[in-house]
């Protein structure tokens, strides 16, 4: 067995690339044998089921065009022909890093594509808040040095990001007092031996808080506490006492996740801006959004810096449209709306959604199985290499402020998603020449 | 090796002192060469009737990094037209890109490009976001680049500062940050300020202690300043002073360039900080003032920040004071954040209007510091893009500074009480082609200590701008005839001919690595990232920019 440094000269410097977290002070042991990818130096579930996926040696993995097994180019030349076909294609999933998203941009403007990523909803809650009236957010760094107390909207969030606290710095004595509320979630068992286990860190006291109604009650409510417009009443007490520890706190923070939100999440998120910018009148405070995981925040800056428009895009006959709820995957897909799909999805978290027209998937070689089988409608799977595992790149954390690098911890002879893009581009432009 | 002859035109470069000669201008390999008296050209073009410069520099304008993309998810409004969408570009080598004050990356390149530009600097980049705004700056088409790491609100150079320590070690802390981030320069935005903000301080004077570190933005100025002389990076400290917009400033304004010391510093939007109290608005001009210490301080350098009218949006690292200004914010929304211990953005949409009292004078403000400092080679012309108005305007303000009438003429569409009052009524400078393109590449170029950029003599890049010249400056230098980078037409009359990718500028001072343990303690207790993820590589800047070339400017023999 060896333990991989990576990069060669840093030690054992390794990007996790499984959770928007982006955890760098962990490292893979790379076993050929039977353990396969293992983590080192952390207990993270997330990140040691996601390194099961992945074969430690994995032989050239071919590609699929209907079934049938094929090489690259002829992958690509049936994978453009697809393109070339459809009057409304759907980029969808965008599971891939900055390489990866610059390049699905490019290709998405050619073919007249819709793009939207995997989990789309939840990355719009908060793109459709801070298209609406801005926000006031933080970063991990300055949670860690500063942060006085945490209010965790719908409950921890560790089971998602198990490595969050250890992020914020809990226990660690660099803020002299915390206070942590979990505001929501489940009042379980796993939920209680969290709380004791954090309150047993020096400094760190915890509190949950019910919701008062459902989290858009308790949102609202909470800002009119903090806004000291909240009805008297004994049943909004518990809400006005936490409205009274963020005035009081030198830095409070809401940590909310993306993903956790219900349909027009977009309304907490906003409720929680108006939160924020109450408190900053008189104290400081500011949001912690934690979500765009599997390259869904990264696609979203880099289609934004490009074109000036973010996700849920499309380059149409008239121009850029940027439809927030119109270009959502399932509503396209279940409307039929679009009549070909180009999946991507090179970490694997994210299942295709049910594929029942022509379509193209870039995937990690794995789920190669799923698309050996020929069906009704033509399809095309390409695998592709997993930024952080078998090749390089960049993402995004979910404070949208720092960009990690990603390093290849082992040989997977596969494409990156950026060069099939590059190679579908050129394939497609030769079909339109070909037309001329 | 296919050599350009440009033949018949009348050439403007002040590096070289040349102003309006007629010469033939040859290009080969990318470069400006001499041909041999009877040396025949692969391609003569003949520009008779044409102004040629140096291709344009924009040495302070928002073009990539964590803010510039906030400012474009905040604002879809500015990427359509009312309630529909920008056409797709007629030229099939542009990709979809749009925008006017939050252009992409794309048009960013496009529209500079179009309009004889070809090197544009980002001047705040953070440091713990420099491989986004990398990432950013080489999706920038054509144009080279390069960014400023800010510096003088991270809380580990203010805890050095308070610590009173060894000078050298901060010194060596610039120098590492600058080439870990692969920085061009440093900037420093509110001295201390963003931090104190973080601390829930609303106001700090250049004498005025940080409410946790109590260090004060005169000692913040002067270290910084002092570090960049001794590690002899070629560009001053760059400058955005204390109480940014803050009727009055003109006074942190003067303690500022006091401060300095007679240290060399690059004062950035100088607009913004140049209002007195006076009068019964209490809001009022101190050009005059402004111009007054510049001109006896040849130390000190300055761009304007010049505003235009319409809809912009301003994207700033003062964190305070963009939070001062929120509420004025239209349309009524924006974003601010606390970055990384390290420093922090607000973005705050704006539009100026031409009768609201304040914008008027800001407008007449700037033109007046323009016309009133002497020496062209230390005022840089800048809108501080978005922040006073978009770049794509240079041409608008390029004609009311050369022409007095047209000047009048909209000054007199501005709110009353301005347009019968300014100072600007009584200034009959027009500025010369000569100092115009001293303004917008012979100076930048000087004041970056760009070497091969900026002028027209043998040796120097081919980076050229060919004007037809027009009565009109404002269509002249709206669309050049040809625009040349590195020796390849990129713009012919308005349209784009080919997207060569740009290059990156940066420094690279020498430390005492010793710094690096301390900095590896810092980052292991207080930071988010492993401190081996910190430095950007050659390679990795490489890939970042898509390939670009990597351009590196020698540091001068540092003066201790």
């Amino acid at each position: 067995m060896s333990v991989l440094t990576v990069p060669a000269h840093a030690g054992t410097c390794w990007t996790c690339p499984f959770c928007p977290l982006l955890c760098d002070s962990y490292g893979v042991a790379v076993d050929t044998g039977a353990a396969g990818l293992r983590l080192t130096g952390s207990d993270c579930t997330r990140a040691a089921e996601a390194l099961t996926r992945f074969a430690p040696a994995p032989g050239p993995q071919a590609s699929l065009v209907d079934g049938r097994v094929g090489d690259l180019a002829t992958a690509a030349a049936a994978a453009a022909g697809l393109l070339h076909g459809s009057r409304q294609p759907l980029f969808a999933g965008l599971g891939t890093d900055v390489a990866g998203a610059r390049a699905l941009h490019a290709l998405a403007l050619d073919s007249g594509a819709i793009s939207d990523a995997a989990d789309g909803a939840a990355l719009m809650h908060g793109l459709r808040a801070l298209q609406d009236r801005g926000a006031y957010t933080t970063t991990l760094a300055e949670v860690r040095t500063r942060a006085d107390l945490i209010v965790c909207i719908g409950g921890s969030p560790s089971a998602n990001l198990p490595e969050f606290f250890q992020r914020c710095g809990l226990g660690e004595g660099t803020v002299e007092a915390r206070h942590i509320v979990m505001l929501g979630g489940v009042a379980d068992d796993t939920a209680a031996d969290e709380i004791s286990a954090l309150a047993r860190l020096p400094g760190v006291s915890v509190e949950f808080l019910a919701l008062q109604g459902d989290l858009f009650d308790t949102v609202a409510l909470l800002a009119a506490c903090v806004a000291g417009t909240a009805p008297a009443g004994s049943a909004n007490e518990p809400l006005r006492s936490l409205a009274g520890c963020l005035h009081a706190a030198h830095y409070g923070v809401l940590a909310w996740e993306a993903a956790r939100l219900p349909a027009q999440g977009a309304l907490i998120v906003e409720a929680l801006n108006r939160i924020v910018g109450t408190l900053n009148r008189s104290t400081r405070a500011a949001t912690l959004p934690l979500g765009g995981g599997d390259g869904a925040a990264t696609a979203n800056q880099v289609y934004a810096w490009l074109s000036g428009l973010p996700l849920r895009t499309r380059a149409g006959p008239a121009g850029l449209e940027h439809e927030p709820l119109l270009f959502d995957t399932d509503r396209l897909l279940t409307g039929r709306a679009v009549d070909a799909l180009l999946w991507v999805c090179s970490f694997g978290a994210d299942a295709p959604p049910k594929m029942d027209l022509p379509h193209i998937v870039l995937g990690p070689a794995a789920m190669a199985p799923q698309f050996a089988a020929s069906t009704a409608w033509p399809r095309v799977f390409i695998p592709v290499s997993t930024p952080g595992i078998g090749s390089s790149g960049h993402l995004f954390r979910a404070d949208g402020m720092v960009m990690m690098p990603l390093h290849k911890v082992m040989d997977d002879g596969l494409p990156t998603v950026a060069e099939v893009a590059r190679q579908l581009r050129t394939a497609l432009a030769a079909l339109r020449v070909g037309e001329r | 090796m296919s050599t350009v002859l440009l033949r018949g035109g009348r050439v403007i470069d002040p590096t070289h002192g040349v102003d309006g000669e007629l010469r033939d201008i040859a290009i080969r390999d990318g470069r400006i060469v001499a041909l041999v008296p009877g040396e025949p050209a692969d391609l003569d073009i003949d520009v008779d009737g044409c102004i040629l410069m140096a291709g344009g520099i924009d040495m302070h304008t928002h073009i990539g990094g964590g803010k510039v993309n906030l400012a474009r998810l905040l604002l879809p409004e500015d990427h359509r037209a009312g309630a529909n969408p920008h056409a797709l570009p007629a030229n099939l080598l542009e990709l979809a890109s749009c925008g006017t004050c939050t252009p992409g990356t794309l048009a960013t390149g496009y529209r500079y490009a179009e309009m004889g530009y070809t090197t544009a600097f980002e001047p705040a980049m953070v440091a713990s976001n420099a491989r986004h705004a990398h990432m950013e700056m080489g999706d920038v088409p054509i144009l080279d680049h390069g960014a400023y790491v800010m510096l003088g609100n991270d809380e580990l150079f203010l805890e050095m500062l308070a610590r009173g320590g060894d000078f050298q070690q901060i010194r060596d802390y610039v120098a590492w940050t600058m080439r870990a981030t692969k920085a061009m320069g440093v900037k420093v935005v509110n001295p201390a300020g963003i931090s104190a903000f973080k601390f829930n301080q609303r106001k700090l004077d250049v004498d005025e202690g940080h409410v946790r570190w109590q260090v004060t933005p005169r000692q913040v100025l002067h270290t910084l300043a002092r570090a960049l002389r001794e590690l002899g990076v070629p560009h001053p400290l760059h400058v955005h002073g204390s109480n940014l917009g803050v009727a009055g400033n003109i006074e942190s304004t003067l303690a500022t360039i006091a401060a300095l010391d007679g240290l060399p510093a690059h004062l950035t939007h100088i607009q913004f900080h140049a209002y007195g109290r006076e009068g019964p608005k209490k809001f009022s001009s101190a050009a005059v003032q402004l111009a007054e210490a510049v001109n006896t301080h040849p130390n000190i350098s300055i761009d304007i920040g010049q505003i235009m009218f319409g809809q912009t949006v301003t994207a700033s690292g003062d964190t305070m004071r963009q939070f001062a200004n929120a509420d004025l914010a239209s349309p009524r929304k924006w974003i601010g954040s606390d970055i990384e211990c390290d420093a922090g953005c607000g973005v705050v949409p704006f539009r100026y209007r031409e009768q609201s009292y304040v914008n008027a004078l800001q407008w007449a403000i700037g033109l007046e510091i323009f016309l009133l400092v002497r020496d062209p080679w230390r005022v840089v012309l800048t809108t501080d893009h978005p922040n006073g108005g978009p770049f794509t305007s240079y041409p608008h303000l390029i004609r009311l500074l050369m022409d007095r009438g047209f000047r009048d003429e909209q000054l007199a569409r501005l709110h009353p009480e301005v347009a019968a009052q300014a100072a600007l009524r009584s200034i009959t400078r027009e500025l010369t082609l000569y100092e115009i393109a001293i303004m917008t590449r012979a100076a930048p170029a000087r004041l970056l200590g760009l070497q091969d950029r900026g002028h027209l003599g043998v040796g120097a890049a081919a980076d050229i701008a060919v004007y037809r010249e027009q009565a009109d400056r404002e269509a002249m230098f709206s669309v050049p005839e040809y625009v040349f980078k590195d020796g390849a037409l990129v713009a012919r009359a308005g349209r784009i001919t080919a997207l060569p990718v740009g290059g990156t500028h940066f420094v690279e001072p020498d430390y005492d690595t010793a710094i690096e343990k301390t900095l590896r303690k810092h980052f292991a207790s207080h930071g988010s990232v492993n401190f081996d993820h910190v430095a950007i590589s050659h390679d990795e800047l490489c890939s970042c920019c898509n390939g670009g070339r990597l351009l590196p400017t020698a540091c001068f023999q540092g003066e201790a």
